[in-house]
């Protein structure tokens, strides 16, 4: 406890310290020096403080109170300048980052990149996908309870000194240049540590410039400082101000900090906003939605570091951006849902295998799995379907009463499926020949079936029931197909119109037997050769569908040829009709959707 | 569950609603689609007459380019924009603004559109700038309120007042760079109030992007502003060329007025047609804003609004005071200074009162146009009309 310095004393140290007088004055710091110097300093301006509450204050005392003031102004700014090392973001980073989502790993994500390969390698990327998310727990990792780390910016003799010089300010009324020191010191080093966070100075006008693959790496690079910005450099600045300015006159803490802060908040949460108005096209759902989650992890952070009133406008800014990134992921979807609709492409795919499209869709939808807990509080409105509605025969129908108990997210992962037939049915009557245009369709209904009953997420979306209605359809263009084909083939070996009464033959045409033949023989020739071109890429519903020719065929040919090859044989050249044993008829069969064309002369029957 | 279809505004349901309409409104409507384009063409005009009409020296009304008269345009601003929106998609056939020439001209002014929104943002943060300097002149309106005026409170005034004009007066490229962390005491001079103060000011406003320019962004908007001619100009084209134009003054009479980065080179040249009647009272403001431009271009200036222009005469006047100072004051002085310290004091005031509202409308302005631009992109995208985004 120092005794009470009298006036004079205390004005001839204020005086000394005039750094408009003296070269000394200048070019030393108090605080920075000995301990008991700046002590002494301090109790002469309380001492002048003191004596201005008298009754009559001299002049001088007006005069050396400025002095102080503009002396301690500069002691407070040399304080915080050598106090600001900006913020090393590798040691503050929150240990607690689990596995990146699977959607931040890179392309393999992207639905467009399965759609040259074949099934196997698609399945075992959406497996990785899958087993990554397990492992991660996808939603659960952005959902975890808020994190605020703050730290410590200045130590704590520093801000013993800040808060003594602070409080003599402004008590002598010299509260605004307190605040304009604090907030542009401070703010630089906000800037400063900025720059080492890696975050960006983009324009909203930049964003809408830049490729989207390129912005997914920053949006992936903006989460994670977004989180030590807000939980970490945010919550620390917001401390600080507290550690110097509590108590210290009204509300001052705040002003402070929104000083410091206000800025850069702003100029954090803007990318965030620009990615949030970018033009909506499908690839882009899944960062935003991941973009989305992320700002929701972090809001009842930001509420609590942006609490006061004077940082209203930021917590309102920070909603905004979330609500406008929810309904940009709406918008999205609806695009998608559009583009399944009336995507153009008239070129049939050939060998009637996977069209692009229907991998494209599945694994978006698959994706859309992953990400259906966030999707089913952003969905909130089922699909309007169907032409009934919009007259509009261009948009298929879907009676929406058979899915009352389901989510609205799920409703529309059925609907897009629905427009998706919607699509390849239209696709598949480009092809010239029924039969393939049966095929396709029933290639890809049974993609779709597949990728479904493949995934847990998807099925349980999805429903048995219309999972039934999906196989019931693929098998129906079986069958489609099967009659499409093959009966005009087993035509020619029916029995009717063979057989004459009366006559030197035993009842049969010669000529008419000689003809079904040659037709049999032509028709299933051309059959083999072209159907061995078209594929069905999954073995066992290729397997399934030749068993089922089979199954037909050969009994037939083995039952014609039984009966009728007697009279083939006893004419002349019987090679010419009998060109197949049912041994090579087999043979051939296997031959059919491999994809592969086969050589144009068949093994003819060996003499 | 009204909540619900308001967000699927674009979907949807938005699109079934637009195709009962398109039922609905057949011919017989194109009576009335004329009436409202040309009632949207006087709509303008009158808003900006009352606009100029509230500058001129005699009225009472706002001065231009001050706090509120600016606010009062952000108004009519918004009031042009919802007028806009109705005439382009209420009660009409989508399909119609995805139709040659507007397949062109729309996605032109969205872009407008979307390069107003960082000026929105350069906007709001000179207008925290502009708030630091009103803490300046706080600071000297409270150091030369005192009674008996002494050399202290004098010597504190005359601080944050060299600060307050040495901030108004510094050209974005000036040489003050480096922030409070760079300079360096041992050289300091006592009288360095000016270059901490122009650090300050300088440091104190957020920058944007680097190598963004306002005045850039507003001549980049400007490009391709032409009014239809001919057929086209009795069509839709006409509403997006007036509307185009209003948002293009607009954020000019922002950038000319609040400090924000880059303006150098923002210059007076604004295309105009000259010929077209609603234009007329934009035309005249847009002469008066580039006459007070032309006034202050050579001293550098970092922004025409009124107060701080206002702020600045009278921080001069004051500093000249302050530097002349002896005690004790002679008393005539002493009524002047006062009657100057008392009107600076009112600016403070006002900026108290305006800045923040307006950095308010000025968000208010970003959601508007942000939203509509979401609609009409839902209805180019439907209409196949837009090629594929870049971003």
């Amino acid at each position: 406890m120092m005794e009470s310095l009298p006036l004079e004393t205390a004005e001839k140290i204020i005086l000394r310290w005039d750094s408009t007088a003296s070269e000394d004055a200048r070019d030393k710091m108090i605080f920075a020096g000995d301990r008991d110097e700046a002590d002494l300093y301090l109790q002469a301006v309380d001492e002048i403080q003191r004596s201005l509450s008298s009754v009559s204050v001299s002049e001088k005392v007006n005069s050396a109170i400025q002095i102080a003031m503009a002396r301690l102004e500069d002691e407070f700014r040399n304080i915080l300048i050598s106090h600001t090392n900006p913020f090393d973001p590798t040691t503050e980073d929150e240990p607690s980052q689990t596995l990146d989502p699977p959607s931040s790993s890179s392309s393999p994500r992207h639905p467009h990149n399965d759609s040259d390969e074949n099934d196997e390698v698609s399945q075992t990327s959406l497996l990785r996908f899958h087993s990554e998310g397990a492992a991660s727990s996808v939603n659960s990792s952005y959902r975890s309870n808020s994190c605020i780390r703050e730290i410590d910016l200045i130590p704590s003799d520093a801000v013993y000194d800040l808060r003594c010089i602070a409080e003599r300010m402004v008590s002598s009324g010299y509260l605004r240049e307190c605040i304009q020191v604090y907030g542009s010191v401070r703010k630089s080093s906000v800037d400063a540590s900025f720059r080492k966070l890696g975050i960006e100075k983009l324009s909203i006008g930049d964003v809408q410039r830049l490729e989207w693959e390129q912005l997914e790496n920053k949006i992936r690079r903006w989460i994670r400082a977004a989180k030590v910005c807000v939980r970490t450099l945010f919550a620390s600045e917001k401390k600080l101000c507290e550690q110097i300015f509590d108590g210290v006159g009204t509300a001052i803490d705040d002003a402070c900090f929104m000083e410091t802060v206000k800025g850069p908040a702003i100029q954090l949460f803007n990318f965030a906003e620009a990615i949030s108005i970018s033009r909506r096209s499908p690839e882009k759902l899944f960062k935003i939605l991941d973009l989305h989650d992320a700002l929701t992890e972090l809001m009842p952070d930001i509420d609590i570091v942006f609490d006061s009133k004077s940082s209203e406008s930021i917590r309102v800014q920070a909603a905004e951006i979330l609500s406008r990134l929810g309904e940009a992921a709406r918008g999205i979807l609806s695009e998608f849902e559009n583009a399944v609709l009336r995507e153009p492409s008239r070129v049939p795919v050939p060998g009637g295998t996977i069209h692009p499209l229907t991998r494209y869709v599945m694994n978006y939808i698959s994706l859309i799995s992953d990400y259906k807990v966030t999707l089913n509080e952003l969905i909130v409105s089922k699909p309007s379907t169907g032409s009934r509605y919009s007259g509009d025969p261009g948009i298929p129908d879907l009676d929406l009463s058979e899915f009352e108990e389901k989510t609205p997210l799920d409703v529309h992962l059925i609907w897009i499926i629905v427009i998706l037939q919607f699509n390849l049915d239209g696709k598949s009557k480009h092809y010239k020949d029924a039969s393939l245009a049966h095929l396709f369709v029933m290639n890809n209904v049974h993609y779709i079936v597949q990728k479904v009953r493949g995934s847990p997420e998807l099925r349980e979306m999805i429903g048995d029931d219309y999972l039934k209605k999906l196989t019931g359809k693929f098998r129906q263009a079986a069958t489609s197909y099967q009659r499409a084909t093959w009966v005009r083939v087993l035509y020619c070996l029916r029995d009717e119109g063979l057989h004459v009464s009366g006559g030197f033959s035993s009842g049969v045409s010669k000529s008419a037997l000689r003809e079904r033949f040659k037709t049999f023989n032509a028709m299933f020739e051309e059959v083999h050769r072209t159907q061995a071109v078209w594929l069905i890429p999954d073995s066992q519903l290729r397997e399934e569908l030749r068993i089922s020719i089979s199954e037909k065929l050969i009994p037939a040919y083995r039952s014609f040829l039984g009966r009728f090859r007697s009279h083939i044989e006893s004419a002349r050249h019987p090679e010419n009709y009998i060109k197949y044993s049912v041994e090579e008829l087999e043979d051939a069969v296997l031959d059919f959707f491999e994809g592969t064309p086969v050589s144009q002369h068949l093994r003819r029957r060996s003499e | 569950m009204p909540a619900t279809t308001e967000n699927n505004q674009g979907s949807f349901l938005g699109r079934i609603s637009i195709r009962r309409n398109q039922v609905l409104s057949m011919d017989g409507t194109h009576d009335q689609e004329m009436e409202d384009l040309e009632l949207f063409q006087k709509h303008v005009a009158d808003r900006f007459s009352e606009l100029l009409s509230s500058t001129t020296e005699d009225s009472s009304g706002d001065a231009l380019l001050s706090i509120s008269w600016l606010r009062r345009l952000l108004d009519e601003f918004l009031c042009c924009e919802a007028e806009f929106k109705a005439v382009m998609l209420m009660g009409r056939d989508p399909s119609q603004i995805a139709k040659p020439p507007l397949d062109k001209l729309l996605p032109e002014f969205l872009d407008r559109v979307v390069k107003s929104l960082d000026i929105c943002n350069a906007v709001t943060l000179g207008l925290d700038a502009v708030k630091n300097l009103q803490r300046l002149a706080e600071i000297a309106v409270a150091a030369l309120d005192t009674t008996p005026l002494g050399d202290g409170q004098v010597r504190r005034a005359k601080k944050a007042l060299a600060g307050l004009i040495a901030a108004m007066l510094h050209e974005d490229n000036a040489n003050a760079k480096g922030t409070e962390r760079n300079r360096s005491f041992g050289r300091r001079s006592g009288n360095n109030a000016g270059s901490n103060s122009k650090d300050r000011v300088r440091s104190l406003s957020w920058t944007m992007a680097r190598n963004w320019s306002a005045a850039k962004q507003i001549h980049a908007m400007m490009s391709n502003l032409n009014a239809p001619r001919g057929a086209e100009a009795s069509g839709l084209a006409q509403p997006i060329y007036i509307m185009s134009t209003v948002l293009v003054f607009v954020m000019w009479a922002l950038v000319a007025a609040v400090p924000c980065q880059e303006r150098n080179g923002l210059g007076t040249h604004f295309p105009l047609p000259r010929q077209l009647a609603w234009a007329q009272p934009m035309i005249s403001l847009q002469e008066k804003i580039a006459e007070e431009w032309k006034k202050k271009e050579k001293k550098g200036n970092v922004g025409l609004l009124e107060e701080m222009q206002r702020m600045e005469k009278l921080g001069q006047s004051l500093v000249d005071f302050a530097e002349s100072f002896q005690f004790p004051p002679e008393t005539e002085r002493l009524d002047e200074v006062k009657k100057q310290v008392e009107e600076l004091g009112e600016i403070c005031k006002r900026m108290d009162e305006g800045l923040e509202p307006m950095q308010q409308q000025i968000r208010e302005v970003f959601h508007r146009v942000v939203r509509s631009r979401t609609e009409f992109l839902v209805v180019l995208d439907q209409a196949g009309k837009l090629s594929a985004p870049t971003v």
